[in-house]
């Protein structure tokens, strides 16, 4: 009877970020990660206040209206990204230095934290990118109930990320940098069975 | 277990951390009995067969400290408020500052 | 061969090959091992698990007592399968078990003639003297004579998986209530999940020649089956046991993916261990048939009747060619019946009731069975039955028959209810528990909840799915409920043939029978919970599927009490095993919780690093070079080279929190013993942070990088912890204090430069203009600048091995270039990359606590820190540690130790006790808390708590350590061995 031996996991390092490649199933593609580098990332936290005014000066600086939940709001290349009650993650593909940008736009309103290099952004596409993520998360992301928009910071398989949902086919994910390797290889594990494919060309 | 965190909606229970009784007021430390008020703060816990107020801390969330209302003896959960909306409802001021004591 | 030549939902196009026991055999696509050893008239399939007794299948579901093989071989090898519910694949192979040399010959038997001895109570009574004797000699003996399968003796090659689904309605049972429910549901919209353990939906509607509007009733399941399918809310999940009922709506199921296959599809796990979230539920689990207890009724050839009647209709598998039936209730003559029109011979319907419904006893007398009311089966004969005795109006009789179809009536299987600690109700009209208190937004239908005729389950499931729905806004009419011919359910209770000859059996697979349970009666293990454990009854694999109620009613009868009066077991999860690979899934081996790597993880690694896991972290414990053969040779070179010229380590992994806003201060002054307010900006300060107890939590540098920005470093294991310590101080306890905080850990990659030489290296790899002489950057300073050409950098002088050093942080991905960029820098002075062993050995030869004084049970005071707390402000532990308990100047206090010989090697875990002092805890003073071999002084060196420790400096006392035998004198001395004035750092 034939056997397999060739679980994706077996011949990839633990302690190694993949690399780019497919992996499992060949000649079908369920799910495509790829890397985003060249992000300028900054966590935004509101200073007691005015919370009217930093609104008002994040749509001046952004051209975004902060979201008041755990959602995500986008303008061209830049998002922002609901995590907590006056707290939020802004991305930027624009603005070369983004905590540069709000703590020169905000002043005294919040408090800006560069986190550029904090993350590693994967964009995650494919009809099998739900089935994959709920092998290791515990909310609904069934893509009727986790519509485009929509953003959540939760675990998956016992790592933190924050992911939202860009549009209908594309799942944004964010991942502390150190876990990187360990998530990657939660995903191959997971979408092997849909093949898979690791793009790293940014 | 699922707690319905206000900020992120339900969420199961392994993203939060768990301290305990949500009733309890840090002493306050200038007080002529501060360590016997301490000792209780610090050890003393009832033990609630029904309705128990108790803070969860959304560790794998927004990181907010929630005050949930949850029944120990089914894990039924009544209600769930941040730490910041569960002072202003409850109008306290609890949390001694020790800078403001004479 | 036993196949009927039609019938069945077999694929008769699609035949099989398997092994049983080393012998090949056939079957179809659509069997499981139990109905393909049957068609085989494979009869016998086990022997018992504590007298040998040979045994075969009793049942064709999950309640399967005795026919337990050993499935596959090699690492696949999976012991205690129930061949019952182990679907057939083509290359299956299987193996009897519990059996020695072979199943037919089983010489253990002889435990059958032991029997007296081995009954209720026996481990007890028997093997209680001499003590000694229980590990070497009798349990021994009991594992090679008592037991089941064999484990696989490798690691299982297949992976498993786990994950999430959530639903509005999870319909648990594709029975005709569940498919009701599932329909009900599903037409109205709501997200529907039906669960079903079978790999073919219908439930008994395979099993029985029913009609339903007018068609066989498997036609009818698989038309429904098919609609659900097609729906795109609808989620069909057969192989898919749901197991347990958690909290908050949450189920536990097992998917046997590939079960029913040699191997999984490549890339595909064995199981996945679903959890689903659902909103409401609707259990429809069905019943399980029990037997009717009498002498001899473990013999290969006594099944169920359900089973019989499954086995015939279901399978076209005869498991007998004639065939008696033995009851109490009217179903089992419909059963009778079925078995009949397949063309199998029917001796006679044995039924312990005086008076059965006219219309039943009219069909059987017309299909030429003989009906034997008032009659009970007194004894069985042959090895494989070849004949049962019947007592019949006061007349008894050998019938000859090859299988004996036994029915004492069904038990709803409401194993699932009483997962939050519901019990089961006892119902007298149908003689069984009924769900009692039961899970919240869970129903049920149909024969679970005691409704077993076919009409009144497809009329619950429907209003029970739509009921569902319609309370989660899924306005749905009830869907029509099809036409089903009424059938009569009367039952008289009955359970033990007292009369009967040979052992009579109540739960096969413990070997448990109505005289253990008369012995438990006689020696006052009355109550269920004692009735249960004093007999192993219901302890099992099967947990007591078939036995539970049984042996209930047996020992009711023995004291006169009602069975709900003597009560009934609880029912926790799982309800049928799952395997520890799917509880683990994808998080096995290395990836048993993911591992963190450094910034320069790929940097150490390609050179030569050996890496240790410290939490989830992986750091590089030492860096051998060529020709070094033990690692204590490569840490002494490394902490060598850092104190005669230069070295780095990466220190990335200290947590790392952002602090801004005007009451940053405050905040610090009030978390720490010492005061921060005051700090300078460009300074950083040594900090000790106490839990409210009064106790030690975490210590670490805190830097002012600006009027209202401060950096906190902590310990790598308590960086989460002291990040959820300042939410909890800004959200609950001081909520007015404007200050926010957020994790750099990751931003920041940061690495250790130390050594004389430290600041030659530096100087080279930050950018013009920043200034990192002794002015620029004196000790505990803390600077912004750049550094290898633009790259932002935090400068920090802090030094943990004693040499003048520095911390310098870059945004993550700059730290392997910063790396090599301090390696090509330092090159003309030897740098030396060193691990974590070679830090600890400078902190210990310099004396500074770390995690193991931090301990969770040290006082500032403990550690030499006293009079670094400040006596103007409050914080955090400060009234508690002022508790007389934790200032008692007796308490062990930090201190350094060394050998009075100095070849010698210290230990850390020995105990200090006074030089001719007993070993006695009353003796103890205290322990030894770290301990490393000093390069720099050739000799072993340690730290750790002693009682008045710094008073003694000097004074020898003796180190005890008889878990590894040691036992040596040790001097007492300050816990700085290298340069205690701090000259080396300043420099």
């Amino acid at each position: 009877m034939a056997d397999h031996s060739s679980h994706p996991l077996d011949t990839l390092p633990f302690d190694a970020v993949a690399t780019a490649g497919h992996y499992g199933v060949a000649g079908t593609l369920g799910v495509t990660a790829r890397r985003i580098d060249g992000l300028s990332i900054a966590t935004l936290a509101a200073r007691k206040g005015d919370d009217d005014a930093l609104a008002e000066a994040v749509r001046g600086a952004l051209g975004l209206e902060l979201p008041r939940a755990s959602r995500a709001v986008f303008a061209g290349a830049r998002t922002l990204i609901g995590t907590a009650p006056g707290r939020w993650l802004a991305l930027s593909g624009l603005d070369r230095d983004i905590a540069g940008t709000l703590r020169a736009a905000l002043g005294p309103l919040a408090a800006i934290t560069d986190q550029s290099d904090a993350v590693v952004t994967l964009d995650l596409t494919g009809p099998k990118v739900a089935d994959t993520l709920a092998k290791g998360a515990l909310i609904d992301l069934d893509p009727r109930v986790f519509l485009p928009g929509m953003a959540a910071t939760t675990v998956l398989a016992h790592i933190g990320i924050t992911l939202w949902r860009r549009e209908e086919a594309t799942w944004r994910l964010l991942v502390a940098r150190s876990f990187e390797a360990a998530l990657l290889r939660f995903l191959v594990s997971s979408a092997a069975e849909y093949g898979f494919e690791l793009d790293d060309r940014g | 277990m699922r707690i319905p965190c206000p900020y992120c909606g339900e969420r199961d229970a392994h993203e939060f951390s768990y301290l305990g009784d949500a009733t309890l007021t840090r002493p306050d430390p200038a007080a002529p009995d501060a360590p016997d008020r301490f000792f209780d703060y610090v050890y003393l816990r009832d033990n609630p067969a029904g309705a128990h107020q108790e803070w969860w801390y959304h560790a794998y969330g927004c990181r907010q400290w929630v005050k949930v209302e949850r029944n120990t003896l089914t894990h039924a959960i009544a209600g769930a408020r941040l730490a910041r909306d569960a002072r202003d409802a409850a109008g306290d001021a609890a949390g001694n500052v020790p800078g403001d004591a004479p | 061969m036993s196949r009927l030549a039609k019938g069945g939902l077999i694929d008769r196009a699609r035949s099989l090959a398997f092994t049983f026991d080393g012998r090949s055999y056939g079957g179809h696509a659509g069997d499981t091992l139990a109905s393909a050893l049957l068609a085989n008239d494979v009869r016998l399939v086990g022997r018992s698990f504590k007298y040998h007794r040979p045994r075969g299948i009793v049942s064709a579901g999950a309640e399967e007592p005795n026919a337990l093989v050993e499935l596959r071989a090699g690492a696949r090898r999976e012991p205690n399968t129930r061949a019952t519910v182990a679907e057939l694949f083509d290359g299956l192979e299987a193996q009897s078990q519990n059996r020695w040399p072979s199943l037919d010959l089983d010489l253990l038997s002889v435990n059958q003639l032991l029997s007296p001895f081995l009954g209720a109570g026996f481990y007890y009574k028997t093997f209680m003297w001499p003590a000694a004797f229980w590990e070497k000699v009798y349990e021994p003996i009991i594992r090679r004579a008592a037991g089941l399968g064999r484990m696989a003796e490798a690691a299982d090659p297949d992976p498993y998986e786990k994950a999430s689904t959530f639903c509005d309605v999870l319909v648990i049972g594709a029975g005709p209530a569940g498919l009701m429910a599932a329909l009900a549901a599903g037409r109205a919209g709501a997200r529907v999940i039906l669960a079903d353990e079978d790999f073919l939906a219908g439930g008994r509607l395979n099993a029985e020649t029913r009609e339903i509007d007018g068609k066989p009733a498997a036609e009818w399941a698989a038309r429904v089956t098919a609609e659900l399918a097609s729906l795109p809310n609808v989620r069909l999940m057969t192989r898919t046991t749901v197991f347990g009922v958690y909290d908050s709506g949450t189920y536990g199921a097992l998917e046997r993916v590939a079960d029913h296959l040699p191997v999984p599809p490549p890339f595909q796990p064995r199981q996945r261990l679903w959890r689903i979230h659902a909103r409401r539920a609707v259990l429809a689990a069905g019943a399980t048939e029990r037997p009717i207890v009498f002498g001899g009724n473990d013999r290969p050839g006594v099944m169920l009747a359900g089973a019989v009647r499954t086995y015939v209709n279901r399978f076209a598998v005869a498991p007998g060619h004639r065939v008696a039936v033995f009851a109490n209730n009217d179903d089992a003559w419909r059963g009778a019946l079925e078995i009949k029109a397949a063309g199998i011979e029917v001796a006679a319907i044995v039924d312990v009731r005086k008076a059965v419904a006219a219309s039943l006893v009219q069909q059987a007398k017309a299909k030429g069975i003989r009906t034997l009311l008032d009659g009970r089966v007194t004894a069985t004969h042959g090895k494989r039955l070849t004949a049962v005795d019947i007592v019949a109006d006061g007349r008894t009789e050998r019938l000859a028959v090859d299988t004996l179809a036994v029915s004492g009536g069904w038990s709803p299987n409401v194993h699932l209810t009483c997962h939050h600690g519901g019990k089961p109700a006892w119902d007298e009209a149908i003689a069984a528990f009924v769900p009692g208190i039961v899970p919240p937004l869970l129903a049920v239908a149909g024969a679970a909840s005691g409704a077993f005729s076919l009409g009144a389950a497809l009329t619950d499931g429907a209003a029970q799915g739509a009921e569902a729905a319609e309370a989660l806004g899924f306005p749905v009419p009830l869907p029509d409920v099809p036409a089903v011919a009424e059938e009569s359910v009367a039952i008289t209770p009955f359970w033990h043939v007292a009369d009967s000859r040979g052992p009579a059996f109540v739960d096969l697979q413990n070997d448990v029978t109505a005289k253990d349970i008369t012995i438990a009666y006689k020696e006052g293990f009355r109550s269920v919970e004692h009735l249960k454990r004093y007999t192993t009854l219901g302890m099992a694999t099967d947990q007591g599927r078939t036995s539970n109620v049984t042996g209930l009613a047996i020992m009711a009868s023995l004291t006169g009490a009602s069975i709900p009066e003597t009560g009934t077991t609880i029912f926790r999860p799982p309800y049928t095993p799952v395997s520890l690979g799917a509880l683990g899934g994808h998080h096995r081996g290395k990836d048993f919780r993911a591992v963190r790597l450094t910034p320069t993880h790929e940097w150490a690694k390609a050179r030569g690093a050996v890496f240790i896991e410290t939490g989830a972290w992986l750091r590089a414990q030492y860096f051998p070079r060529p020709g070094e053969t033990d690692w204590l040779e490569s840490v002494n070179r490394e902490v060598k080279a850092v104190r005669a010229s230069v070295g780095l380590i990466d220190v990335s992994t200290f947590g790392k929190i952002d602090l801004q806003g005007p009451d940053v201060g405050t905040l610090l002054d009030r978390l720490y013993i010492n005061t921060f307010s005051t700090l300078a900006i460009g300074k950083a300060r040594y900090g000790v942070m106490l839990r409210e107890d009064g106790l030690v939590m975490d210590d670490g540098t805190t830097a002012r990088l600006g009027a209202e920005h401060y950096v906190m470093t902590t310990t790598t294991a308590n960086a989460a912890k002291v990040y959820q310590h300042l939410e909890f101080c800004l959200q609950v306890l001081w909520p007015q204090l404007d200050v926010s905080i957020a994790s750099v850990s990751e931003q920041w990659a940061q690495i250790a430069l130390a050594g004389p030489r430290a600041r030659d290296v530096l100087a080279r790899v930050v950018d013009a203009g920043v200034d990192v002489s002794n002015d620029g950057l004196p000790f505990m300073g803390a600077i912004e600048g750049t550094v290898l050409g633009g790259v932002k950098a935090r400068l920090f002088r802090l030094s943990f091995s004693g040499e003048l050093g520095f911390e310098i942080a870059v945004p993550a991905r700059h730290g392997a270039a910063l790396a090599q960029a301090l390696m090509s820098a330092g090159e003309a002075f030897g740098i030396t990359p060193y691990g974590i062993e070679a830090l600890g050995v400078m902190r210990i030869e310099k004396g500074h606590v770390s995690g193991n004084e931090l301990s969770g049970q040290t006082t500032a005071r403990d550690l030499g820190f006293g009079r670094m707390a400040s006596t103007k402000k409050d914080y955090i532990g400060r009234v508690m540690a002022g508790r007389p308990g934790l200032v008692d100047p007796q308490r062990p206090t930090f201190v350094g130790f060394k050998p009075v010989d100095p070849s010698q090697r210290l230990r850390a875990g020995a105990h200090f006790l006074k030089i001719g002092a007993a070993a006695s805890l009353e003796n103890d003073e205290g322990y030894m808390t770290s301990v490393a071999h000093s390069p720099h002084l050739g000799h072993w060196i340690g730290l750790g708590l002693l009682q008045r420790g710094p008073e003694r400096i000097g004074e020898r006392v003796r180190a005890y350590d008889p878990v590894r035998g040691g036992d040596i004198e040790v001097e007492i001395c300050a816990p700085g061995f290298i340069d205690p004035e701090g000259e080396r750092l300043r420099g």
